[in-house]
């Protein structure tokens, strides 16, 4: 089937195979491998994007399904080689550790920070619900989105035993 | 990635109607996805065709009149229940079980009426819809049939749906608006999980109607109690409705304690 999807601004066109999902689709036939494959079953939030303005898995939509829409990947982020506000907050605050759940980490925030200019600590942790992290800790991407928002009281003083 | 299956996106009832019947138990009505397509992924389900009900454009979205009741279509998602203001202030109950279910990217996706067809025993959604008194219209080629919801689940992931029906829209009766309303899920983790037990709580006046989940093979909900009654009332007539398994997640022991611990705590709190 054709489709005509919206990625990051720019526009493509391509035959796609009815049964592909959105998350191949952007890997394989766009090339945009920054979003990655967890667990495929709508549970790590791995290969979260933004569509039409609201976060998904991108495993559990078909591409088909996304015929006409507007996809936000995490390749549009940076641009020219400069990194956007989250993912400067996520270097600074050690945010990412493997990395592997970043991408997604950061559509997740994105879209949070979108309709929340301030998000309560909660309110943060109901936004990322769906973004499992095995490495770094939840507590870095926290405190990542609370400076953004400019929230963070005082720069934690790191002690070494 | 998937097994190979071809995807069809009719654009009106008649059309859906149509291809449903003449495909003839070989398709899946596909919504929200986030059932389907891991059933899909996982071999539990080969259907040769997907049938992509969004595209369907004269389906009820979400109405309200105090003649009909709340309306839902089945193209509407949980975000959608979570962000209606009308939702918010008449019917609380739709709200808090829809802001339990799965995490914020499922409840983007996920619809009210997918998570009832999957007829999981877990289903968030049911216990509300359960409490609320809700009934189902369900259409075919053959005509459209109303279902009370407590009448549409027959076993675990199971319905009274047939080969060619599709569940056409909610109806929860006026009567109901306003209801207050409580709702507790047990999970693993304080993130997205399925639930171990949930319980739903709904009052209007004289009339009390508690729900729960993951305790029997569908979830259930009780008749008609009277709102004044203290727990050992309320206890002696759930612990008849529900049948808990020992499973991998936790022990039927431990599902009974809990739904107590629940109700008690929601009779307290529901006022």
């Amino acid at each position: 089937m054709l489709i005509k999807v919206n990625i990051n601004g720019k526009d493509y066109e391509k035959d796609v195979a009815p049964y592909k999902n959105l998350l191949y689709f952007l890997r394989e036939d766009c090339g945009l491998t920054g979003t990655k494959e967890g667990c495929g079953a709508g549970e790590c939030g791995a290969c979260t994007v933004i569509m039409n303005g609201k976060t998904v898995n991108s495993c559990l939509v078909l591409a088909v399904e996304a015929n006409g829409a507007k996809i936000e990947t995490i390749e549009g982020e940076a641009v020219n080689g400069k990194l956007s506000k989250i993912q400067e907050a996520f270097k600074k605050h050690h945010a990412v550790q493997c990395g592997f759940c970043t991408p997604g980490m950061i559509m997740s925030v994105k879209a949070l920070l979108r309709k929340n200019k301030k998000p309560k600590e909660e309110e943060i942790k109901e936004a990322i619900d769906g973004n499992l992290c095995r490495c770094t800790g939840y507590k870095q991407i926290i405190e990542a989105v609370q400076d953004i928002t400019g929230q963070l009281k005082k720069e934690e003083e790191i002690i070494y035993v | 990635m998937l097994y190979e299956f071809d995807y069809i996106s009719p654009k009106n009832k008649n059309e859906l109607l149509e291809i449903i019947a003449e495909k003839n138990g070989e398709c899946k009505i596909l919504a929200g996805g986030t059932d389907l397509l891991v059933d899909i992924r996982n071999g539990i389900i080969k259907p040769k065709f997907v049938v992509d009900i969004k595209t369907v454009k004269d389906f009820p979205k979400i109405t309200y009149s105090e003649k009909e009741g709340l309306i839902i279509g089945p193209t509407i998602t949980c975000f959608d229940i979570i962000e209606n203001k009308l939702i918010q202030e008449k019917f609380p109950a739709l709200v808090l079980t829809a802001k339990e279910l799965g995490s914020t990217q499922i409840r983007n996706r996920a619809t009210i009426i997918g998570n009832i067809c999957n007829a999981s025993p877990c289903a968030d959604m049911s216990l509300s819809l359960l409490c609320l008194d809700a009934s189902v219209d369900i259409i075919s080629k053959e005509g459209t049939r109303r279902v009370k919801i407590k009448e549409f689940f027959t076993g675990v992931k199971k319905t009274v749906l047939n080969k060619g029906e599709v569940v056409e829209k909610i109806i929860i009766p006026a009567v109901m608006a306003n209801a207050k309303a409580g709702f507790k899920k047990l999970k693993r983790i304080k993130g997205h999980d399925l639930s171990l037990v949930s319980v739903c709580l709904v009052k209007k006046g004289k009339i009390m109607r508690v729900a729960v989940g993951s305790a029997a093979p569908t979830s259930v909900v009780s008749d008609d109690i009277d709102s004044n009654s203290d727990f050992p009332t309320v206890w002696s007539k759930i612990e008849k409705l529900i049948n808990p398994i020992d499973d991998i997640r936790c022990s039927k022991d431990y599902r009974i304690f809990m739904v107590k611990v629940y109700l008690e705590r929601l009779l307290k709190e529901v006022k």
